[in-house]
């Protein structure tokens, strides 16, 4: 072959240009030194779930936290409850977690037992929280989350329609029976589209506090069973049934609709919830011409209402973090800095931390919550260990299986007998 | 789909080359060396190559990985080991098992009948010489390209609401069963709707074998004295059987992996009271809530073994329905 001189040319040409290019990488790395400078920041990702509001102002505190901290770029996203679990579950499986993100209770043992979250002792600021608070953060013993805020259930309720219908206000001790029996008044005094309260018994969360108000727990301390038989489920499972039967709760054909609450719909005249979700509520239910007020939830035993301080929201920090220095020092923001947590108020609850209540701007709504938290201080007792990682499906299949009770599919008995067999099998899932 | 189209071009290439050949042994030139067809050919594939290594990574990785994750006991998080069969055999015990099943059945038998009836007529009707027929064509296709998604889901969701459109038109008539949305005993036909309101693509294809059929026949047949009926159940059927059963087929597949819109309608739960609860949902439920892998994958295999016993019936069913013409079937 006869070597062309051009070629030869463009292919020395080509070689020293990819020398020079690789050069130029290097260069560029090597200028890198330490990162964290406004032109090269360290980057965290942080996760959450809620609303639109929650998502404006949690933007505008990462906002102030970049202007505060140049070198820390934070990379947002949020969903709603049950899609970013979903998705957790599926990054937590590929060892793909946000930085820092926000975390559940419920969830806590899921992650921090299959050690995906990074312990926290000495990591984060821990000295400012309000009582009682780091107790659900831990994990057998290790601190591995943070509480933004807490909150504990409660009965909140429209006290002008329980007013003007002539039912007396709800004081601590106001058992399930008077509360059925005050249903029942209200609806047919409402009318056509509205209930005097909701069906309480798909939600596990309140079943729990059933159980603690006669001494009992939804899981065994070891969190590898459930903590009650067949009989109690079925007989929780019907502690609505005349209710529902007589219209007095609004039929799952309706409620199955709802993207919102019945009582911001101005629809329901009560509901069980947690305390924390009134403050959200009250402004449109004001708009509607409606005043909400905190009661305690109603108990099997006046003196146990089965109540505990749990946190409302937690934040963890991913073990598999590269930047844990700078995810600490997020973690540290949002909980103490005053500028910060005025921003927030109590969009996630009342704050954990003693500079974030005096710097969140207490409104009568969330001073509401407050004095209710304080009325109820003396019923507070130990909240449950940790609960099993299958607790977020067994969550889910409360909903599910009592779905079929309110449509006649299946007796409570039979209902019953289906969460036993899913629910155990979910919980050898994890052993 | 990307994988033939990619190959088109080396297949070109070769048919060039050996036409190169054909060219040289003319003039009398020797036979290309092998050495350089192998160079063809190997360029060929490197052009394949992003879309084999692709589907290798993409596609038959992660299936061969769930085959085997079917015989273990994997959790999202927590691992697992292998436990053979228990997985399958822990299907038919599970009542959700029969529930997934008896849901996504009832939804083929419904679904694949109506959308094909209805692309059929609208297919014969297309195929009519009408001014502006090609201003229907597209807009009976038009919604086969936005019906399987989200925001289709949505619109179906509110139409079939509480007091929305369909309940509020079927109460004129005595309907007192509310929205489809909260009833479970005709939640799914809300989905088998949307399903036959998609047949763009059945419609295409009937269109396409309709317009192949001879015209002759139907000349010859009409010169007997056959009718319109008699024309379309011994001439149009017959020449378009080997369509009709593409179509069968392609769409009993498709049903079986009804997925998007039950997702978005009736969530994870396959609400309301399971009605919805598809064979797919439940394996996305499985995995993605319940976090037991291991276990999604089997019913995943499970599926994919069930439609290939499907499509094995039905070839072996075609054999004697379909005609191919210029074959001599006996």
């Amino acid at each position: 072959m006869i070597s062309h001189p051009y070629r030869l040319r463009r292919r020395s040409l080509l070689t020293g240009a990819s020398a020079a290019a690789v050069l130029a990488a290097a260069a560029a790395c090597g200028d890198d030194g330490p990162a964290g400078t406004a032109d090269d920041p360290i980057e965290i990702s942080f996760e959450w779930w809620g609303d639109e509001t929650r998502a404006d102002l949690t933007n505008q505190v990462i906002t102030l936290f970049q202007e505060k901290n140049e070198g820390i770029k934070v990379t947002a996203n949020f969903a709603d409850f049950p899609t970013y679990w979903e998705g957790m579950a599926g990054r937590m499986a590929s060892r793909d977690l946000p930085d820092v993100f926000q975390m559940d209770y419920s969830r806590l043992r899921q992650f921090g037992g299959a050690g995906m979250l990074l312990p926290l002792e000495g990591v984060v600021k821990t000295d400012d929280f309000r009582e009682g608070f780091l107790e659900t953060a831990k994990l057998d013993g290790q601190l591995i989350a943070v509480p933004a805020a807490g909150n504990t259930l409660g009965l909140i309720y429209r006290s002008d329609w329980f007013e003007a219908n002539g039912v007396a206000a709800p004081a601590p001790g106001y058992s399930w029976d008077q509360y059925s029996a005050d249903i029942a008044t209200l609806t047919p005094a409402l009318g056509e589209g509205k209930w005097g309260g909701g069906d309480w018994a798909g939600q596990y969360h309140f079943m729990e506090l059933w159980l603690r108000q006669q001494g009992g727990s939804f899981y065994t301390e070891d969190g590898k069973a459930l903590n009650f038989t067949q009989e109690q489920l079925a007989e929780w499972w019907t502690t609505t049934a005349d209710l529902y039967a007589a219209g007095n709760v609004p039929p799952v054909e309706t409620t199955i609709e709802w993207t919102e609450g019945g009582l911001v719909q101005d629809v329901l005249a009560s509901e069980i919830g947690w305390d924390n979700f009134m403050p959200g509520f009250s402004p449109t239910v004001e708009a509607n011409g409606g005043t909400l007020a905190l009661a305690a939830p109603p108990s099997l035993d006046p003196s146990n209402l089965g109540l505990y301080l749990k946190p409302s929201m937690q934040l963890v920090i991913s073990a598999a973090t590269e930047q844990a220095e700078a995810a600490a020092k997020f973690v540290d923001f949002f909980l103490g800095d005053p500028e910060a947590l005025a921003i927030l108020g109590t969009n996630r609850g009342i704050p954990a931390t003693n500079v974030g209540l005096e710097n969140a701007e207490i409104d009568q709504y969330a001073q509401a919550v407050l004095d209710y938290e304080a009325s109820v201080s003396q019923y507070l007792t130990t909240p449950p260990p940790a609960p099993p990682a299958a607790t977020g499906a067994i969550e889910v299949k409360f909903g599910e299986i009592y779905q079929q009770v309110q449509y006649a599919a299946m007796s409570p008995a039979e209902a019953a007998a289906l969460l036993f067999t899913e629910a155990e099998t979910l919980l050898a899932a994890e052993q | 789909m990307t994988i033939p189209s990619t190959a088109a071009p080396p297949a070109a290439h070769e048919a060039g080359a050996l036409a190169a050949q054909a060219k040289q042994r003319k003039r009398g030139g020797r036979r290309r060396p092998a050495i350089s067809r192998r160079g063809e050919l190997l360029t060929g594939y490197t052009f394949m190559t992003p879309w084999i290594i692709g589907s290798l990574v993409f596609t038959l990785g992660p299936m061969l990985w769930s085959l085997y994750l079917s015989f273990t006991d994997y959790h999202l998080i927590l691992g697992g080991d292998f436990i053979g069969l228990d997985n399958y055999t822990a299907m038919f015990a599970d009542p959700m098992f029969s529930r997934a099943v008896k849901v996504t059945l009832l939804y083929v038998v419904l679904a694949v009948p109506l959308k094909l009836l209805a692309s059929l007529a609208v297919a014969m009707l297309l195929t009519q010489k009408r001014r502006g027929i090609g201003f229907y064509r597209a807009a009976f296709y038009m919604p086969s390209l936005i019906a399987m998604s989200v925001g289709m889901a949505l619109v179906w969701k509110a139409l079939f609401a509480a007091d929305g459109p369909q309940d509020q038109f079927m109460s004129l008539f005595g309907w007192e069963g509310g929205g489809f949305i909260g009833n479970p005993d005709v939640s799914i036909l809300m989905l088998v709707l949307l399903s036959v309101w998609t047949f763009g693509a059945p419609m295409v294809i009937f269109m396409a074998g309709l317009l192949q059929v001879p015209g002759e026949l139907y000349e010859a047949a009409e010169v007997d004295g056959a009718g319109k009926w008699h024309r379309f159940v011994h001439i149009t059927i017959p020449m378009l059987s080997p369509v009709i059963f593409f179509n069968v087929l392609m769409e009993t597949v498709h049903a079986f992996q009804m997925f998007g819109p039950a997702f978005i309608i009736g969530g994870t739960a396959g609400g309301p009271a399971w009605s919805t609860l598809f064979y797919t949902v439940r394996i996305y439920a499985l995995a993605f809530v319940d976090l037991r892998m291991g276990y999604a994958s089997a019913w995943a295999w499970m599926l994919v073994l069930a439609v290939g016993v499907v499509t094995l019936i039905m070839f072996r069913a075609a054999k004697n329905l379909v005609y191919y013409a210029g074959e001599d079937n006996k």
